[in-house]
């Protein structure tokens, strides 16, 4: 389970040759064209080459574990409502009284330490894009869980099955995502207990990126996993291909729920992100210190039962961290705090040695404008600097997560694309310290013509596909558009491009009839 | 407000200037007549000062004011100036919440003196979260304002069903059911228990506001709720409106 996917690394440039080589004929432009339109294949992940930013000394990190340890072993954490969790932390040596389960100090630590893989697998149905979760890699999903949508024809209108197919369309169109994510937007129009049924549906139909799988009910992580079996093939216990989202009750707290979910998930070897989503101030105190050792806590506790259900099952340390407005209960996003709360439980993540998951792109903005994209910004940054190993919510957030926006999906994925470059690091490698350049070059001329530019321009700097950057009047010429609307234009371009990814038509069959049979065999509900 | 009356008003305000306490002395409520008592409270109110409005409470109480005068002139109006600076962000979440314990200790003294009297209280509510649904922060704002706002309001927590509401409606008879839902997957829930109400021939017994993030106006009529709130004062403003519509048409 440790070996991890090799990423497809971008083709490292021609080495430079000094002067002029001979020179070759290059098929002029049709050859030209047809290079330019077909963009390199995309990696499937990123991989960090640059050390993470520490913003706490380790004296500093081992108090925050200490006040965790407090808090799990005074304080306690609530199963709510699952018998069979008290019964395992009972015998596991936890105090248990009614529902509150005190741990000693120390127990969860090692429960996980013991048993808890650093890096993982999740297999995607192309296998060349399995990613892994962990280590020196960072996997980007699209936004969750948004009741939603939004697009600038159309405005903000609740999502619709149609919607939800969108989003994985494009989500797989974008090369940036490496990940198709779960409920990219709830797709409102189908009744509440047959949605999940659409939803992995539509992953594995319209994607062949990694996915995630439905956590609403315990019967509806179950159906997923069938449904992962049926597109996978066989038994999944040697094979991770899930990695779903499991969320404490914050503050204290883990419900039936996501408790079963979890149960099930982990039973079958499929991973969970085991996420405390926090808003410091209402569901935990209002200083990040504070918040980190109670997001520490509930996190040991809920990996820690991982565990207890099924030794070293695939999972990761989840962390979601915005706040609510002293002034007025609005959930805030993007701010500096948030930011400093994920430098913090990054580095409380890698002391645990487990993957983690956090940040993204949030903002709390109605519309793709600059409050989004200083949000958002304000919170990738730290998520990269962080080396964060799962961003979910890395593309699409808008108002904060009741909306998928459409063309903020779009804005925000081109972002990615530029966070892989300053993951990459710097290259000082012969031909990144460029010293031919310097004794070719005419002294004093500019290095346009320069065999070093000739054979790096391609892919020396990151080319953004929707800023502009043209000069005035060209930009007038074309319609004086912003970034949103020639992000709306894209988003439609990628929709009328796209081509399924192929699937085997028994599969397709086999799937198809397991969704009918299953929504045949339950009454529509709701809730 | 006019300007002209804003003049006045802030002449008054200097005119009384010499005599007002500077912040953070201690003051004898008692040797405050009964409208600087009342000024008085409205600052403790403001400043959340639970003790102070029960003991002005008494004071007036003793000095022969009726429950419904203290409750109205002291009270009420001290929590909706407390409403006007949260909505003017000048007052914070944390000191709405002070304000509004304070205000259910003096409550707490009028209750019983009120139903004594038949006076009108101003309404009470049963709210809770949804089945299925554990989001509750939004819901204790709104309990929050609705008791700053005077309202008896019984909580019922997360997850309730429509037998937990039923039997809550049924002990305290309140004026109002306050829902409150976050995901799409149990706002449906709503329309279950308005459903079963109207089965039971109780749809009319009470005022149904409903509320949370993802629901709007439209799904509000469409379960057949009274009203949607979409934050916290609304949901204050509305219920204070529509007991007080239904008193006048009763
Ligand atoms: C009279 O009656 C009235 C009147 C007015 C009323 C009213 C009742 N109720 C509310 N109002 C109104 O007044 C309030 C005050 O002004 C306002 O209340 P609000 O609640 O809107 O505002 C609060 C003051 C602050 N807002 C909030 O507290 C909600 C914020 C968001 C971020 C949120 C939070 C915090 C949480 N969550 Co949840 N969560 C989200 C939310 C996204 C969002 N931006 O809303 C949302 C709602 N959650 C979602 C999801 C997916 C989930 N959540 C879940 C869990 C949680 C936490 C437990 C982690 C936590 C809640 C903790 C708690 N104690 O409440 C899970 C479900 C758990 C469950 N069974 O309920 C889970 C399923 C996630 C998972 N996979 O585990 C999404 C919606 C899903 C959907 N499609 O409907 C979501 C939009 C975020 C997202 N993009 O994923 C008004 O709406």
């Amino acid at each position: 389970m440790k070996e991890p996917a090799t990423p497809n690394e971008p083709a490292t440039p021609n080495e430079p040759s000094a002067g002029r080589g001979p020179r070759r004929r290059g098929g002029g432009r049709a050859a030209r064209q047809a290079a330019r339109a077909t963009s390199t294949p995309a990696a499937p992940y990123l991989l960090r080459r640059v050390p993470p930013v520490d913003i706490l000394d380790d004296e500093s990190l081992a108090m925050i574990e200490r006040n965790a340890e407090t808090i799990l072993s005074q304080v306690g954490i609530a199963f709510q409502g699952f018998p069979s969790a008290l019964e395992l932390w009972r015998d596991a040596g936890a105090d248990v009284d009614g529902e509150l389960v005190k741990f000693p100090p120390g127990l969860c630590r090692q429960i996980i330490t013991d048993n808890a893989p650093e890096v993982y697998t999740q297999h995607a149905r192309n296998p060349a894009r399995s990613v892994q979760v962990g280590g020196d890699a960072t996997v980007f999903a699209p936004n969750y869980g948004s009741p939603f949508v939004m697009d600038l024809d159309n405005g903000r209108r609740y999502a619709t099955l149609e919607d939800f197919k969108n989003v994985v369309k494009l989500t797989y169109s974008l090369p940036q995502l490496h990940h198709s994510g779960g409920t990219v937007c709830e797709p409102v129009d189908v009744p509440v207990n047959k949605r999940h049924l659409d939803m992995v549906y539509s992953h594995i139909r319209y994607s062949d990126k990694p996915f995630m799988g439905s956590v609403t009910a315990a019967e509806r992580a179950t159906d997923s996993i069938e449904m992962a079996r049926i597109a996978f093939g066989g038994d999944l216990a040697d094979r991770t291909v899930m990695t779903s989202l499991i969320n404490a009750a914050s503050p204290m707290r883990w419900d039936a729920t996501m408790l079963g979910a979890a149960t099930n998930y982990a039973r079958a070897n499929q991973a969970c992100m085991i996420s405390p989503f926090i808003l410091a101030g209402a569901m935990a105190p209002v200083t990040v210190a504070g918040l980190a050792a109670q997001a520490l806590a509930e996190a040991l506790s809920g990996m820690a039962y991982l565990q207890l259900v099924r030794p070293s099952a695939p999972m990761v340390f989840g962390m979601f961290a915005a706040s609510m407005s002293m002034a007025t209960g609005a959930p805030t996003f993007g701010t500096p705090e948030s930011g400093q709360a994920i430098y913090v439980m990054a580095a409380l993540a890698r002391r645990l040695g487990v993957p983690f998951r956090s940040g993204g792109q949030f903002t709390a903005s109605k519309l793709p404008d600059a409050q989004a994209a200083y949000e958002s910004a304000h919170t990738l940054l730290p998520t990269m600097q962080a080396g964060v190993h799962f961003v979910l919510h890395a593309a699409g957030w808008q108002e904060g997560g009741l909306a998928l926006g459409y063309e903020k999906l779009i804005l925000d994925a081109d972002q990615l694309g530029a966070m892989e470059v300053l993951a990459k690091g710097v290259d000082v490698s012969d031909n990144g310290q460029a010293m031919e350049a310097f004794f070719t070059n005419p002294q004093g001329e500019h290095f346009l013509g320069n065999q070093h530019t000739l054979a790096n321009f391609e892919t020396a700097f990151w080319r953004s596909d929707i800023a502009d950057c043209a000069s005035y009047e060209q930009w007038l010429d074309e319609g004086s558009l912003s970034a949103a609307d020639r992000a709306n234009a894209r988003w439609k371009q990628l929709l009328a491009d796209y081509e399924p990814p192929p699937i085997d038509d028994t599969i397709d069959e086999e799937l198809r009839d397991y969704v009918a049979r299953r929504k045949a065999e339950m009454p529509d509900e709701i809730g | 407000m006019n300007e002209a009356l804003q003049m006045n008003e802030a002449l008054q305000m200097t005119s009384i200037a010499a005599d007002e306490p500077e912040a953070g002395d201690d003051i004898d409520l008692a040797s405050l007549d009964d409208s600087e008592l009342t000024a008085q409270m409205h600052d403790d109110l403001y400043d959340g000062l639970g003790e102070e409005i029960v003991e002005g409470v008494n004071i007036l109480l003793e000095r022969g004011c009726s429950a419904d005068k203290v409750l109205n002139d002291a009270l009420v109006e001290g929590m909706r100036i407390v409403g006007v600076d949260f909505r003017d962000g000048i007052l914070f979440v944390p000191e709405v919440l002070l304000a509004a314990n304070a205000m259910k200790s003096g409550m707490a003294i009028l209750r019983p003196l009120l139903a004594e009297t038949g006076a009108k209280p101003v309404g009470s509510v049963v709210i809770g979260t949804v089945k299925g649904d554990i989001h509750d922060i939004g819901k204790n704002l709104v309990a929050m304002m609705l008791e700053g706002a005077g309202f008896d309001v019984w909580d019922l927590g997360i997850n309730t069903d429509a037998d937990e509401f039923l039997t809550a409606l049924n002990e305290h008879k309140p004026d109002i059911l306050g829902m409150s839902a976050l995901l799409t997957t149990t706002m449906p829930y709503m329309k279950v228990v308005i459903d079963t109400l109207v089965e039971k021939g109780l749809r009319d017994d009470y005022i149904i506001l409903v509320g949370g993030a993802p629901l709007n106006e439209e799904f509000g009529s469409a379960i057949g709720a009274d009203a949607y709130c979409r934050d916290a004062a609304v949901a204050a403003e509305t219920a204070k409106e529509l007991v007080s519509a239904r008193r006048f048409t009763a």
